[in-house]
């Protein structure tokens, strides 16, 4: 077992120290996410929303942002291999599994990487202030590797098939749309500071998150060993 | 006659009386506006025949990827087409219904927001399929999308509906509990389920057989 | 009370058209498969 991970760890290095030398799709995420914030920012502002909707608003921009940024880069970590041809070769060298788990890191990071710079950054531009941090933080965390989880296993599929750009969007976000309702719902209740909803939320994600994690490991295989 | 026909033939009359029978047969129930009570006879069938469908084609997207053999794709890709269908027939059947009781065709409750979701599922699998051109890549890559896809159901299903307040009446999933229903509400609508699972049987294994003829054609041609 | 029975009698319309199209269907199919 620690075999599978030494080697998927070496995937994700590989990954991210290729990402480091081109940098195209931190570009795609931080560029997507920072003018779509710069977009809402400067059209709503921290000042224009009523107080009774803010916290349910900005915690679903928040999201939009974050999950719009994920359908512009979250992609690149297997388009990528069969663009430059090295799958063929990353087959030969690692474990199914391995590979698998590695690009789930690499996105995983990745996402971690956005979210770090974009949430305080839309704190500050819109006065987005969780009275519950913990739970908020647990809710990026947990909403987060749910996201690239199922990001992962959709880049896996659409790599395989010929128009990528778009139906990476088209297959993942119907997939995604019920985990956009289960962490908005908790972002809602972090701002508010409404435990309930909260632990509720945190729940859904962490099931839906495990479940997708599982499933995609699961059926990992049989797309990539097509 | 062959026991096939003859089940068609109960098909047949059976509907017939399930569609008097929610006209003519069924008082308005309480709690709806106006006649709004029957449309439920058609738009809870065709929400669960679409989820059934759904079902089929993950069951069957797990056998091909088992086996490997074409006709499990058939299947699967024949039984998401019904699962389309009767999707969009429960959210216009279900728009329908929203404008007389809650004057708005689309408010985006929660079980609108899950049909849609469920509506945009199998879109993306026949765009999946479309962008594929080699059949057996084909066949793996959108039955692992449709395993996939199957899991978010019953989220979809149980989660979404409780996480948030609904417009939608409870006792649409409860009928069961029959608390505000009379006999006569539930007798019909079980019979209408048991109809239109019957119709969904029916033109899955006719869409399988002409799929397959096609297949075998085309191998033969090969 | 006309309007049920203009609704009931469009949507036997439409079921019996659909029920004899499938059926139609059916026939051919096998009609081929045993050839």
């Amino acid at each position: 077992m620690w075999r599978l991970v030494r080697e998927a760890l070496a995937v994700t290095a590989k990954d991210l120290k290729a990402e480091f030398r081109t940098r195209v799709a931190l570009n795609s995420l931080g560029l997507f996410a920072l003018t779509t914030l710069a977009a809402v920012s400067y059209t709503i502002g921290p000042y224009r929303l009523h107080e009774d909707d803010r916290p349910f608003l900005l915690s679903t921009l928040l999201w939009i942002v974050l999950f719009f940024a994920s359908m512009a880069g979250l992609d690149r970590s297997f388009v990528k291999e069969e663009e430059s041809h090295t799958a063929p070769l990353l087959r030969l060298s690692a474990a199914p599994h391995a590979v698998w788990l590695g690009k789930l890191l690499y996105n995983v990071v990745l996402l971690a990487m956005l979210m770090t710079v974009l949430v305080p950054l839309y704190g500050v531009l819109m006065g987005f202030r969780p009275q519950l941090m913990v739970s908020f933080v647990a809710i990026l965390a947990l909403g987060g590797f749910a996201l690239a989880a199922t990001t992962t296993i959709v880049a896996a599929i659409i790599s395989r098939a010929m128009t990528r750009g778009a139906l990476f969007s088209v297959l993942s976000l119907p997939l995604l749309l019920p985990l956009l309702i289960f962490v908005i719902q908790g972002t809602t209740g972090s701002v508010t500071g409404d435990t309930e909803t909260v632990s509720n939320a945190l729940r859904a994600v962490a099931s839906f998150g495990g479940i997708m994690t599982v499933v995609s490991a699961l059926l990992f295989p049989a797309v990539w060993n097509d | 006659m062959k026991i096939g026909d003859i089940l068609k033939w109960i098909l047949l009359v059976w509907m017939v009386a399930v569609i008097v029978a929610s006209f003519f047969y069924v008082h308005p129930a309480e709690g709806f506006i106006g006649e709004s009570s029957r449309i439920v006879f058609f738009h809870v069938p065709t929400a669960w025949v679409s989820v059934l469908a759904f079902l089929i084609s993950c069951i069957t997207s797990v056998m091909y990827l088992r086996r490997r053999d074409p006709i499990d794709d058939v299947r699967a890709s024949v039984s998401a087409g019904l699962g389309l269908l009767f999707c969009f027939l429960a959210t216009v059947t279900g728009a329908v219904f929203a404008r007389i009781m809650w004057n708005a065709y689309w408010n985006w409750d929660p079980r609108q927001t899950s049909i849609t979701i469920l509506l945009l599922i199998y879109a993306a699998y026949f765009a999946l399929r479309g962008a594929i051109a080699d059949p057996e890549r084909r066949a793996t890559l959108s039955a692992v999308y449709a395993i996939l896809a199957f899991v978010t159901v019953p989220f979809l299903v149980f989660v979404v509906p409780r996480i948030y307040w609904s417009l939608h009446p409870d006792t649409i999933i409860n009928t069961r509990g029959a608390n505000e229903f009379d006999s006569r509400y539930t007798q019909v609508l079980m019979a209408s389920l048991a109809g239109f699972t019957g119709l969904f049987v029916w033109l899955y294994t006719v869409g399988s057989r002409v799929e397959a003829i096609r297949l075998r054609r085309r191998q033969e041609v090969l | 009370m006309s309007d049920l029975l203009g609704l009931a009698l469009v949507t036997l319309i439409i079921w019996v058209g659909l029920f004899a199209y499938v059926y139609r269907v059916d026939r051919k199919v096998r009609r081929l498969e045993e050839s």
